[in-house]
């Protein structure tokens, strides 16, 4: 198994104007098919799923890269709603 | 005042989307781009190369002016079989003409100064406004819909990118499946100009593209000389979560632990992190491209091809643009904005290279896919490496 | 109800990043934008518009040319009208000359707005974080002011502004015309629309110089103008940073910072 990898020191060198208010992405947090969430937690680049001790799952939407992997792998399933964070909000690439 | 009527509205400030406004500004349309980041290239992202020729046809030499980060004239392939890694370079320095150029580029300065182009031509560009829906009349696209606000034209162009959600809504697009998605994760780091040269071997200016196949199960790593910082990435099939125990960011890092990658990175600092989709599953997924009052452009039409080592994307989107355009000033000329009409944009893809190039790649990609490079040359190559080693 | 919102252009500080050999600012290519204290006036406006459809907003700034880009944004999400104060004489003003312009400038605007009713500010500059030209410009007016207000509310001609306090929150009613600082709110400043962008790209900003405001007291602005003196600029020392805990799991961590507090007498 790899290591650990600190994604959200990464995503401390990006530029967000953060939304805190409107989640752009719903995430079904009861949904059951543990695989599934796996692997959700392991596509997201920005490393925002991630499950606890207790196997709760945890999605912090306020990193998001915008991408859209999350929707295409699990849409209907861990991922109840996706959209893009509204105008102006969100991640602001500098070099892109 | 009378509510304002635009012969166009482009959806997203993209490449596609800013050539079409270029274009169509030029030649004296009402155009109005709406992007929902801050500025043009705020929310996009390449690993990545531009191939010039198709903003050659529409901006002439725009190189000189525009904010590339280096003329690539070295691309570099290495394979790994059986642990052993192999590089084979190609010598692009000798295409002479502008048409022939590549470039490393970074989206946020090179779309913004597309944008700034685009203005200059008459266009209207509105930022941070998401457009939510379009309208829709009798089954013709009629404008768009931000928040509760409406705005009106004859034309919409949907070059809202890879996840092209109106494109969905309006039934043009099918929901993107895991086989036909690959995902891109890069990091920039910086690195002195000079650094860049002595590490790469090239002159200021001058850069490597260079792509690792083989080195790690489900994905490949791309590496791209800038100015002053290099891209380092990796892409991934979406669908290969399912065969790797790798999450996403892990892949990136072991990619970058690889002992010939950090010699190339050392010292430098991160700049950012980005991730990005590339829609890649071929012709199967180009969605329908026109419908009554609306053009799709861009990655929002899945118009990506994967060439096994390369993926070429934003040349297709420029001409895509441009097509659009042409399409929409005959459509005017007509008056009219019918699918019918309209479907004259998906015949000039065909007769492009946009079309060829797509349908061509799956050529390519199945003699990738074949190993059968791997077999012969590399594998012969490797065996005599091997043999001369003796002690 | 005529409101006037006054804006500044500052860098924005969060992309200043520090020369890690030089330990200077490298301002270089950092972006513009609006004060954010700015924003939230603005917003506040907004808010008062809302409710009283027949409100005016206009935003004043003092700057160089490049600040319209402020003035553009800020037509872009809510304002009516915008002008811009720009002036070689003006340059080197310290917070009370430039205060005094643009309360000067204020009586000016009013000649072709008609008189304001209020005026908003943002609480302080994240450049110069003086906190000091919004409360000088009610004195030059004379007008009574309400600093590091959350929202506003009119009533007739009362403007009942929500402040911030230490332990809490105050409401003030205050008698119009009125000026008004504002800080963050718990609720996000209104984002564009695709009109009012539209309309911001359009618009014509007029300029004011010192010909415009006819009458100023040229001894009161500029660095003539201007008493503030720069003893000395000094780095202040780098405290030392905090410590970061990441163990294998949150227990590991709670763990951790247990044995970290208990070391240090804390627990």
């Amino acid at each position: 198994m790899a290591n650990k990898v600190n994604v959200a020191e990464k995503l401390g060198v990006n530029k967000y104007h953060t939304d805190e208010h409107n989640p752009h992405i719903q995430v079904d947090k009861e949904y059951l098919d543990r695989d599934e969430i796996e692997r959700v937690v392991r596509v997201c680049p920005a490393a925002l799923y991630s499950v606890d001790d207790n196997g709760t799952l945890f999605f912090d939407y306020l990193g998001c890269l915008e991408c859209g992997t999350c929707k295409v792998l699990s849409e209907g399933k861990v991922v109840e709603d996706w959209n893009y964070p509204v105008g102006t909000k969100g991640v602001e690439y500098r070099l892109g | 005042m009378a509510e304002e009527k635009f012969d166009c509205i482009i959806v997203g400030g993209g490449l596609a989307g800013l050539t079409a406004a270029y274009i169509l500004a030029r030649e004296g349309q009402e155009v109005l781009l709406i992007e929902r980041g801050n500025y043009s290239g705020s929310k996009n992202m390449t690993g990545g190369r531009l191939y010039g020729h198709s903003l050659e046809k529409v901006i002439p030499g725009f190189a000189r002016s525009a904010p590339v980060e280096r003329r690539i004239v070295k691309e570099r392939l290495s394979c790994e079989e059986n642990g052993m890694l192999s590089t084979v370079e190609y010598d692009s320095s000798k295409v002479s003409t502008p048409e022939g150029e590549s470039y490393s580029v970074m989206r946020g300065k090179f779309d913004k100064w597309l944008a700034e182009q685009a203005e200059e031509q008459g266009a209207m560009l509105v930022y941070g406004v998401r457009v939510d829906d379009v309208i829709l009349r009798d089954g013709k696209v009629c404008g768009v819909i931000a928040g509760d606000e409406e705005m009106e034209s004859d034309l919409v162009i949907l070059a809202d990118g890879v996840n092209s959600l109106l494109s969905h809504k309006l039934g043009l697009k099918q929901q993107t499946r895991q086989d036909q998605a690959v995902v891109g994760v890069k990091e920039v780091i910086g690195l002195k100009e000079e650094t860049i040269n002595e590490r790469f071997q090239v002159a200021s200016g001058e850069g490597v593209a260079w792509m690792f196949s083989g080195c790690m199960e489900g994905c490949d790593g791309f590496l791209y000389t800038n100015k002053d910082s290099v891209s380092v990435g990796i892409t991934m099939q979406v669908e290969n979560i399912h065969k790797t125990s790798y999450s996403v960011p892990q892949m990136l890092e072991e990619f970058k632990n690889r002992p010939e990658i950090q010699a190339l990175l050392s010292g430098g600092s991160l700049l950012e992190y980005s991730a990005h989709l590339i829609p890649e599953g071929g012709m199967d997924m180009i969605p329908n491209l026109y419908g009554h009052g609306v053009l799709v452009a861009g990655d929002a039409a899945a118009l990506c091809a994967n060439l096994g080592f390369t993926l070429r994307g934003m040349d297709l989107a420029v001409e895509s643009g441009r097509l659009a355009a042409q399409t929409a000033i005959a459509a005017k000329e007509k008056d009219d904005y019918s699918a019918e009409v309209l479907s004259d944009y998906q015949a000039a893809l065909e007769s492009s290279f946009v079309i060829p190039c797509i349908q061509g790649a799956e050529a390519c990609r199945s003699i990738v896919e074949s190993g059968a490079y791997k077999e012969e040359p590399l594998k012969a190559f490797n065996d005599i490496m091997e043999k001369q080693n003796i002690r | 109800m005529n409101i006037l919102v006054c804006v500044k252009q500052v860098p924005d500080t969060t992309e200043i990043r520090i020369d890690p050999v030089k330990n200077t600012l490298i301002r270089e290519g950092v972006p513009s934008i609006v004060n954010p204290f700015d924003g939230y006036a603005l917003e506040a406006a907004a808010r008062i518009k809302d409710t009283n459809p027949d409100t005016k907003i206009v935003v004043l700034s003092m700057g160089p040319e490049q600040a319209k880009a402020a003035l553009k944004e800020c037509i872009g999400i809510a304002a009516d009208k915008a002008y811009l104060v720009s002036g070689r004489a003006f340059g080197g003003s310290d917070t009370l000359a430039t205060s005094y312009i643009i309360s000067q400038a204020i009586k000016k605007v009013e000649e072709e707005e008609g008189k304001f009713d209020a005026i908003f500010c943002g609480k302080q500059a994240i450049d110069g974080d003086t906190a000091q030209v919004g409360p000088e410009i009610a004195e030059h007016l004379g007008y009574p002011q309400v600093t590091y207000g959350l929202e506003a509310e009119l009533e007739g001609d009362i403007l009942k502004v929500k402040k911030e306090v230490e332990d809490g929150v105050e409401i003030i009613a205050v008698k119009l015309p009125c000026v008004t600082t504002f800080t963050k709110p718990a609720w996000e400043p209104r984002t564009p629309t695709i009109k009012r962008k539209m309309a911001a790209n359009r618009a014509q900003i007029p300029v004011l110089n010192e010909e415009a405001l006819a009458g100023i007291d040229v001894t009161m602005i500029g660095l003539k103008g201007s008493p503030t003196r720069v003893k000395k600029t000094f780095v202040p020392q780098r405290k030392k940073s905090g410590i970061k805990i990441m163990e294998e799991s949150n227990k590991e961590s709670a763990k951790k910072l247990f044995r970290l507090l208990n070391g240090a007498g804390i627990m």
